[in-house]
């Protein structure tokens, strides 16, 4: 299970699951410079071929919404990493696993 | 009949047999039949450069490298989230407005890529609300080729025959097939919804969360997209007055994508030459080839004298066998060899004692165009869809396709035959 942690003064980041996708909730606190990561990670899922991997919405509250496919789970959080809007990414083996 | 014409037969058919299967891509065959006619000396090279329509290349070249500069502006997906907010977030309202917007796009821009901006757009909104996109993307099938039936630069079958008819201008496409596309699509809107109305059924949460949308973010270059807004008005403006003005239509594409190209600066240059779809160019360049080793040897005089003593010369039973043969044709054949080769044909009707030629071609137009909803191989667009919608797991089979499609088609031709009769024929 992949466990992501960010710093709560710049980034807040809320997270639903449903059987087939996981919705986030981005509201930056802080837009410069992060705003301009947030739409880098967004052209890269629209650019590429997959057009449903991860989709993103852009709400009057300043706030960003993207629905991910499952399967595309890691390759998300994994792009928020990269461009440093979390501060740590690890993977937690789950008790029924371990 | 001639050794050459038996040769130019037998290319063609084979041609269309590896078309029809598809086996090979469709460009391929069309480009290496084309040079079988010239290598067998069918025809000579300068002959059939000399039959290359380049206004039908010009103009689908102009309108792709204008639309896809566009399309970087975000400005499609603002326009389809501005009518999903308009819709107030419910899923039919939203498939009527896409079916709208998808037939509007299709008439000023071509089928394909109407589609291809819609498709991603499509997703987006029924990802958010929760529903299947399957409906949405029929619809948005059906509504591009109605809606592109409506102009000379709707759909390819079009651009072919206003290209090789000169009376019939931009102006005379919108005027005698406008109305009979809208008569359509103000008919299919409410079977749409009967049919799928309650497959995309949602929560008042999820359509809230639509109307909290903000879809000017969408917009990501407002430079760009006034360059590009003033380009496609003139250009559009241009496609209204080029018969006045003495231009040909490619003359306006192209004159408006090199405009924008000149406004947009060279950096553009190399990404829009790269969007345009050159399969599809080359397609018609070797379909031209092909139809003029037909046309060189006298197999099309003779398939006109045939089709003509058939209707006894009757231009009311020529224009109906013309627009029901199109469509059946047209639903299962690619329509733009179908219409490649369905136009000399016609233009020597005229030669052969036909006066009135202008119900036939309408029909030509309103069969080929309308002919694309039979099937799902029926028109370029739907394969397109179907390929994207199969990719994000919504696969459209071919039988669910033709048993909504097909019927649709035949009541869209039941339809359109009675305004050729009742417009062009009483």
């Amino acid at each position: 299970m992949l466990e992501y942690r960010y710093d709560p003064s710049i980034i807040q980041i809320t997270e639903s699951v449903n059987e087939q996708d996981a919705e986030f909730r981005i509201r930056l606190l802080q837009e410069e410079p992060y705003l301009d990561r947030l739409k880098q990670i967004r052209r890269f899922f629209e650019d590429n071929d997959i057009y449903t991997d991860a989709l993103f919405y852009v709400y009057k509250n300043h706030e960003y919404g993207a629905i991910v496919r499952k399967e595309y789970y890691v390759d998300f959080v994994l792009a928020l990493m990269k461009h440093q809007l979390l501060q740590s990414v690890e993977w937690k083996t789950s008790p029924e696993s371990s | 009949m001639e050794q050459q014409a038996v040769l130019a037969i037998g290319i063609f058919l084979i041609v269309y047999a590896f078309i029809i299967a598809e086996k090979i891509h469709r460009t391929i065959v069309a480009m290496i039949g084309g040079a079988l006619m010239v290598i067998f000396g069918i025809v000579s090279q300068e002959t059939a450069i000399h039959h290359i329509d380049f206004n039908t290349l010009g103009l689908l070249v102009g309108m792709m490298i204008i639309v896809n500069i566009t399309a970087e502006t975000g400005l499609f997906k603002f326009i389809a989230v501005w009518a999903a907010k308009k819709a107030k977030g419910r899923p039919v309202a939203i498939m009527v407005a896409l079916i709208l917007i998808t037939a509007i796009g299709s008439a000023f821009l071509d089928n394909v890529t109407t589609v291809l901006l819609m498709v991603p757009v499509t997703l987006s909104i029924t990802r958010q609300l929760r529903v299947n996109p399957t409906p949405f993307l029929i619809t948005q099938i059906m509504a591009s080729n109605v809606g592109g039936t409506a102009t000379l630069i709707g759909d390819p079958p079009n651009i072919m025959i206003g290209s090789a008819v000169k009376e019939l201008t931009f102006v005379a496409f919108i005027n005698n097939l406008m109305p009979i596309a809208v008569i359509i699509l103000v008919v299919f809107i409410p079977l749409f919804i009967l049919m799928f109305r309650k497959q995309i059924k949602t929560t008042p949460e999820l359509m809230q969360s639509i109307m909290d949308l903000d879809e000017k973010e969408l917009l990501t270059d407002r430079k760009l997209l006034i360059k590009c807004l003033t380009v496609m008005g003139l250009t559009i403006v241009g496609f209204f007055l080029h018969q006045l003005v003495h231009l040909e239509s490619a003359t306006v594409a192209l004159a408006g994508a090199f405009l924008l190209l000149l406004l947009t600066g060279e950096h553009m240059l190399e990404e829009a030459f790269a969007k345009v779809e050159w399969p599809t160019i080359f397609f018609f360049v070797g379909l031209f080839v092909l139809v003029a080793g037909l046309i060189e040897t006298g197999v099309i005089a003779t398939l006109a004298e045939k089709a003509t003593n058939l209707t006894g010369g009757d231009v009311a039973a020529t224009s109906m066998l013309i627009l029901w043969m199109s469509a059946i044709a047209s639903a299962f054949i690619d329509n733009i060899p179908f219409v490649a080769t369905m136009i000399p044909m016609i233009q020597d009707m005229g030669s052969l004692g036909i006066s009135n030629l202008e119900p036939i071609w309408w029909s030509l137009a309103l069969g080929a165009c309308l002919g694309g909803n039979g099937s799902l191989i029926g028109a370029s667009a739907n394969l397109i869809v179907a390929g994207m919608a199969a990719k994000e797991g919504y696969p459209i089979k071919f039988a669910q396709f033709l048993k909504l499609g097909f019927p649709m088609m035949l009541l869209s031709i039941v339809l359109a035959s009675a305004y050729v009769y009742l417009r062009y024929l009483m």
